[in-house]
């Protein structure tokens, strides 16, 4: 049972001191990023980046990893007591969660949000080392045009999971790669809209795009909409954490429905956390017997959805650790934070790095342990947290997300285009565009084009090579379809308002 | 009457989204004449503010109408990069500019979101149209950005033109506030980070990220924004080892 013993292997890494330390940062600063509202997971990870510089690779991934599936327990605390996501994640658990605040079951609801994670957590880590190495040996059977199909189809996946308009989505991404081709080209060398300044010869870093469009857009969205966001904050003490025996019957198979469901949109490129909440809570409402118990406090609604989101935070990392291909934004930045200790993602890593792979997966069950503890019973200190008024806050996030971008390469120009993208992401949301395809374009796009010029080049510049190779081509069809199957629902929509409209 | 007014209402709203298209389309080439400014100080390398004006006057009225006839005459001439820009990214969006004035915005949201983005396509195709393109059956460097430049400006076209075509929503309310202390903000760390070192920088930065606010305190600001600068001066150069300017340079001299 190799399996068996790579998880003791990990469990011996994750459980030294300085690891299960590491751990705890994690936790703690993904709880605490979690709960405050209008600060993200992908600003934090970019922003703790350049701290992890002086850390053991391990244990700074173990850190970073923690600070990703712990805002996910911290988001839900937020969502269920104050009405407002503090996490992206947790948008619909605000819906049933509050709403069971209201009638004074919040602790029940804190428990199971809790409950439901840890559930997901464990299966998930379970799930990373069971599916890890058989995935392994798939990536070592991919080529060029197999590594660009897929990731062609990952960014399907991001346009048809994205909500919103779809051609605004496939823009996004079309951007975004765009973006990511400033700078240097990796086979000529030559400049590309570099405009001759030094600092853009190296390309845009995906850290400094990630906190301008995530970290400095949120706080001039934040500031647009009135500093005092409404926080309608539940003021009664939260007093009987448990769940009543009907609570636990009610929430079981809502919880394994939403770990599946999280778990299978994690491993998908293009997936995450925050699209396996909004599709869980989906699915719940669908087959619920009385869906119109939905919204006023249904323990199913809290349930579903923070287990998914738990279990695809995990099981993301699965796409990464194999094939070397980041499904979403912050796992584009464990790259980076890869990459800063020398690691290449990538199917080698797992036999080449054992310590580290199986010591991160081992700490995400560690880690779930530890989240448990630390937003249970000590929920009232993140309550107290969210007394803090955001006119204190923002000026506070702005000055730690500057500081953290010059710390990356010393650069005050950074911190300029940091700026200038913040700019740009307030664009993007008074569009209605969506951010988060193009930062799944601009982290895809040196490995894609790199593919298919790799790929056109040994099949002497045939196209044909894309749809010859079987795997490829199944990979393609699969994407082609499933835009046909978004495309179809849409076109149709459109139809009937324009008769609903010619009726009027 | 109401429908007289409504109608005037939105003529002169298209003609002001047609001039911002218009200032949209030359702002290269003044932010250029902008930046050349400097080099009148002394600042930074490039041509001077006359040069950039002529060069650039002459290729919006003169060099690219040639260049373009010259390609219909089938002359292929090397055309310098400012003719190009013209030709590759002024003219096509002064020609989205006048067709915006006959047009029925029905989103304002997605036809300005949509005609901006083309900007930047256009413009991404005009800075990649120096870089070689295939060779043979191998890819140069300009090609993928041409590739995917052209693939941009069809699918914000396609923006656009829903705006256009369906009802949605119009453009959104920007405010200026927050934005504008914010960016001053940052601006001033990034600027003031190597001289000032870190603690002057952080703390005028925080209060001046504060103005963003209009609902901010100042004896409360100042106050957490001088905790704020202490903890960040112990945690970054002293906890996290991240080597970093503290003091002024002229007081540390």
């Amino acid at each position: 049972m190799e399996l068996f013993a790579n998880l003791a292997h990990g469990f011996a890494v994750a459980f030294s001191p300085i690891n299960l330390l590491m751990c705890l940062i994690g936790a703690l600063v993904g709880t605490l990023v979690g709960v405050l509202p209008g600060i993200g997971t992908i600003a934090t990870v970019a922003m703790l980046l350049p701290i992890t510089f002086g850390l053991p690779p391990v244990g700074a991934l173990i850190m970073l990893a923690g600070i990703y599936y712990g805002a996910q327990y911290g988001g839900s605390t937020t969502s269920i007591l104050v009405n407002i996501p503090g996490e992206a994640t947790s948008v619909v658990t605000a819906i049933d969660g509050h709403a069971m605040a209201k009638q004074g079951r919040a602790g029940p609801a804190l428990a199971i949000a809790a409950i439901g994670s840890f559930f997901a957590g464990c299966v998930a880590t379970v799930l990373i080392a069971v599916l890890g190495a058989p995935l392994t040996k798939l990536a070592l059977a991919f080529g060029p045009a197999e590594y660009f199909s897929l990731m062609v189809l990952g960014l399907i996946f991001a346009v048809v999971l994205a909500k919103g308009s779809v051609l605004k989505a496939i823009a996004m991404i079309v951007f975004g790669l765009l973006l990511s081709m400033v700078g240097s080209d990796i086979e000529t060398g030559a400049s590309r809209m570099a405009f001759n300044i030094p600092e853009l010869a190296d390309g845009l870093g995906f850290a400094t795009v990630a906190m301008g469009v995530f970290g400095f857009a949120e706080i001039i969205r934040n500031l647009d909409a009135g500093a005092e966001m409404n926080r309608d904050l539940v003021q009664q003490k939260i007093t009987g954490l448990m769940p009543t025996r009907k609570d636990l019957i009610d929430s079981a198979p809502a919880i394994v429905r939403g770990t599946i469901l999280g778990s299978i949109l994690g491993i998908l490129p293009g997936g995450g956390a925050v699209i396996a909440s909004f599709a869980a809570y989906t699915l719940e409402k669908k087959i619920a017997k009385n869906p119109s118990r939905f919204g006023r406090g249904a323990i199913e609604g809290v349930a579903a959805p923070e287990s998914a989101n738990n279990a695809a935070a995990q099981t993301s990392f699965i796409p990464l650790l194999t094939l070397g291909i980041p499904p979403n934004a912050v796992m584009a930045l464990m790259v980076g934070a890869m990459t800063i200790h020398g690691i290449v993602p990538g199917p080698q890593v797992m036999q080449k790095q054992p310590d580290l792979v199986w010591g991160m997966i081992a700490s995400m069950w560690i880690g779930n342990l530890m989240l448990i503890i630390i937003n249970l019973p000590l929920v009232g200190i993140w309550v107290r947290l969210l007394r803090v008024p955001y006119r204190l806050m923002f000026p506070s996030i702005v000055i730690f997300c500057a500081i953290g971008i010059y710390s990356v390469n010393n650069a005050p120009v950074d911190v300029i285009l940091a700026g200038v993208f913040g700019l740009v992401g307030y664009w993007l949301i008074k569009h209605d565009f969506e951010p988060a395809p193009l930062l799944l374009g601009m982290v895809l796009g040196p490995l894609m084009e790199e593919n298919l010029r790799r790929a056109l080049l040994i099949s002497r510049g045939d196209w044909s090579v894309f749809l010859t190779r079987p795997l490829s081509a199944v990979l393609l069809a699969i994407a082609a379809f499933l835009l046909v199957l978004t495309l179809l629902p849409m076109l149709r929509a459109k139809r009937d308002e324009v008769f609903t409209e010619s009726e009027n | 009457m109401a429908d007289t007014m409504g109608h005037s209402a939105t003529a002169t709203r298209n003609t002001s989204v047609a001039l911002g298209f218009c200032l949209l389309a030359l702002a290269p080439q003044i932010f250029e004449l902008i930046w050349s400014i400097g080099t009148i100080f002394g600042w930074g390398a490039g041509r001077g503010p006359a040069t950039v004006l002529i060069s650039h006057t002459t290729a919006l009225v003169a060099g690219a109408p040639a260049a373009l006839l010259g390609a219909i005459g089938g002359e292929t001439k090397k055309a310098s990069s400012d003719v190009l820009l013209a030709l590759i990214y002024s003219y096509p969006l002064f020609a989205v500019a006048i067709v915006t004035l006959f047009m029925t915005i029905k989103s304002g949201q997605d036809y300005i979101g949509g005609v901006i983005l083309m900007a930047l396509a256009l413009f991404a195709l005009w800075a990649s149209s120096d870089l070689q393109g295939m060779r043979g059956f191998s890819f140069g460097a300009g090609t993928a950005p041409r590739m995917f430049g052209g693939l941009l400006v069809a699918l914000s076209a396609a923006i656009a033109l829903t705006g256009l075509l369906s009802e949605g929503p119009a453009l959104a309310h920007y405010s200026w506030r927050g934005p504008l202390f914010v960016m001053c903000a940052i601006l001033f760390f990034a600027l003031a980070i190597r001289p000032l070192g870190l603690v002057v920088s952080a703390f005028v930065s925080f209060m001046i990220a504060a103005l963003g606010s209009h609902e901010t305190r100042w004896v409360e600001a100042a106050i957490v924004g001088a905790c704020l600068t202490a903890g960040c001066a112990l945690l970054f150069p002293y906890v996290l080892g991240l080597p970093m300017p503290m003091f002024p340079r002229f007081l540390v001299q």
